[in-house]
């Protein structure tokens, strides 16, 4: 008779970026459940959001996570200058483009190289780790740091993108595609790769939408998507097309980053042709006192900030709707008839943030 | 992937042999801070303004103390300060075996009719 078995992958696992368990019952080799627990990284952020100053408040949320740190603090700051009526200078607003599209191809190259890991390919994940290195060199030189940069404030940006710094990104950005280049089509056309990863996982565009999938889970279900098409900071003017993939597997979410690795090289390369010179930031006045909810699109998906102020230095809410905790609930959909040896490749598919997820 | 192996195998490596060559850091890079108490003032914007409490100042006694474990760079104190006493170094703090402790007495001020006395 078929035993059953209750396996469980994490919260400590090589090929996890970050703790999560998913307690799996397989019969033999075949996944039948899976029942995630989150809550290994649990900071308690959103309390603590309350605590402090609102502009010191900044600095927290742009460490809810390593990888997206600058679109958590751009969407805070998009939030609290909506309940301000603060309108950010256009030339800040083209930057914050430049460091988003930046901070989108870093994680993506990040994800490119643990996904490649979690089939056993680590020397491809090498060589997009090390494409990666080029990008954060460039974050040094325009922001001040690698991960974190902190050059979202409220009511602009902290620092300038000169002329020189911007051919210097641009020198940077060939070197990035060419890397990309060399390692996209190994990742698309190898026969391993494709044998583990097409008809993987498959999360259909029904299941997609009713689940309440985002970011490249989703737009790899067929489902054009994307919260960029909204039109915050300058994306309205340079124009957003969201990148989508018909099949629903694994090899489909990874072609839709891919695919977005070079979107965001153009993106970075129209953005600085097209800025305008001016001021970089306006000085808010006052405290912020109403309530506003603010979408960005995160490399992930769709981030969601809701805050509440009231007039007081302190803001009264702060609460944050990552990407990854709307992917989980397609990630438990996907896992049931799988085999056992899928599922790292399956979980890292979603491009897991669960420091983003619990905050 | 043949071709980047061959690539990668008459190519320089990517790493650097440190500690034989050190990296040099970005011009305007966020290192550490640098405090110059000589022409500090003691008003205390710089630890108002820094989001994990890492600088205390007294005025009275004229004391800084900045806990080195607290800071992460962020160079909210550095933009505060308006005497220039705060400045950001592009080098991070190397390891050591123990972090300094940073404890800056400035200079009392003596009044007039006390030096006098």
């Amino acid at each position: 008779m078929p035993t059953r078995t209750v396996i469980p992958f994490g919260p400590q696992h090589p090929v996890l970026p970050e703790p999560i368990q998913l307690k799996l019952t397989l019969r033999d080799e075949t996944v039948l459940e899976a029942v995630p627990q989150i809550g290994y990284v649990h900071r308690g952020v959103e309390k603590a959001g309350e605590r402090m100053d609102f502009n010191q408040s900044l600095f927290l949320v742009e460490r809810i996570c390593g990888i997206c740190s600058f679109i958590h603090a751009l969407c805070y700051c998009q939030a609290i200058e909506a309940i301000m009526g603060l309108e950010p200078p256009p030339r800040a607003r083209y930057l914050r483009v430049v460091w988003s599209e930046l901070h989108r191809l870093q994680s993506h190259h990040l994800w490119l190289g643990l996904y490649a890991d979690s089939f056993g390919y680590e020397s491809l994940f090498m060589q997009f780790w090390r494409n990666r290195e080029t990008l954060m060199d460039i974050f040094e030189k325009t922001a001040g740091n690698r991960v974190i940069i902190s050059t979202c404030s409220i009511g602009g940006v902290r620092r300038d993108i000169g002329p020189e710094l911007q051919s210097e990104v641009l020198r940077a950005l060939d070197e990035v595609e060419k890397g990309l280049n060399h390692t996209v089509p190994v990742m698309l056309n190898d026969y391993t790769v494709k044998k583990r990863t097409v008809g993987v996982g498959v999360l259909t565009k029904e299941q997609a939408l009713s689940l309440g999938a985002a970011g490249p889970t989703l737009r790899g279900s067929g489902v054009a998507q994307d919260a960029r098409m909204d039109g915050f900071a300058a994306y309205a003017e340079l124009g957003i097309e969201p990148v989508v993939e018909e099949a629903g597997d694994c090899y489909a979410r990874a072609k839709v980053r891919m695919r977005e690795c070079y979107q965001s090289i153009e993106l970075v390369r129209k953005a600085i042709r097209q800025m305008p010179e001016g001021e970089i930031a306006v000085r808010p006045r006052g405290r912020p006192n109403g309530r506003a909810i603010m979408r960005v699109e995160q490399p992930r998906g769709e981030l969601m900030y809701f805050i509440a102020a009231n007039g007081s230095p302190k803001l009264e809410r702060l609460r944050v709707r990552t990407p990854t905790f709307a992917n989980v609930p397609p990630l438990v959909a996907m896992l049931p008839g799988c085999q056992f040896a899928d599922v790292p490749v399956i979980t890292l598919s979603i491009d897991p943030c669960i420091s983003c997820t619990e905050r | 992937m043949i071709s980047n192996v061959f690539r990668n195998l008459f190519s320089r490596p990517a790493t650097r042999p440190f500690p034989a060559s050190a990296r040099e850091p970005a011009p305007d890079a966020r290192g550490s801070v640098d405090f110059n108490i000589e022409s500090c003032v003691f008003c205390g914007a710089c630890a108002l303004r820094c989001p994990t409490e890492a600088i205390e100042v007294n005025r009275q006694e004229r004391t800084l103390e900045f806990d080195l474990f607290r800071c992460v760079g962020c160079a909210c104190c550095a933009e505060a300060c308006k005497h220039g006493c705060v400045q950001m170094r592009a080098a991070y703090s190397g390891p050591t075996f123990q972090k300094p402790e940073m404890r800056f007495q400035g200079v009392p001020i003596v009044k007039a009719e006390d030096a006098e006395r």
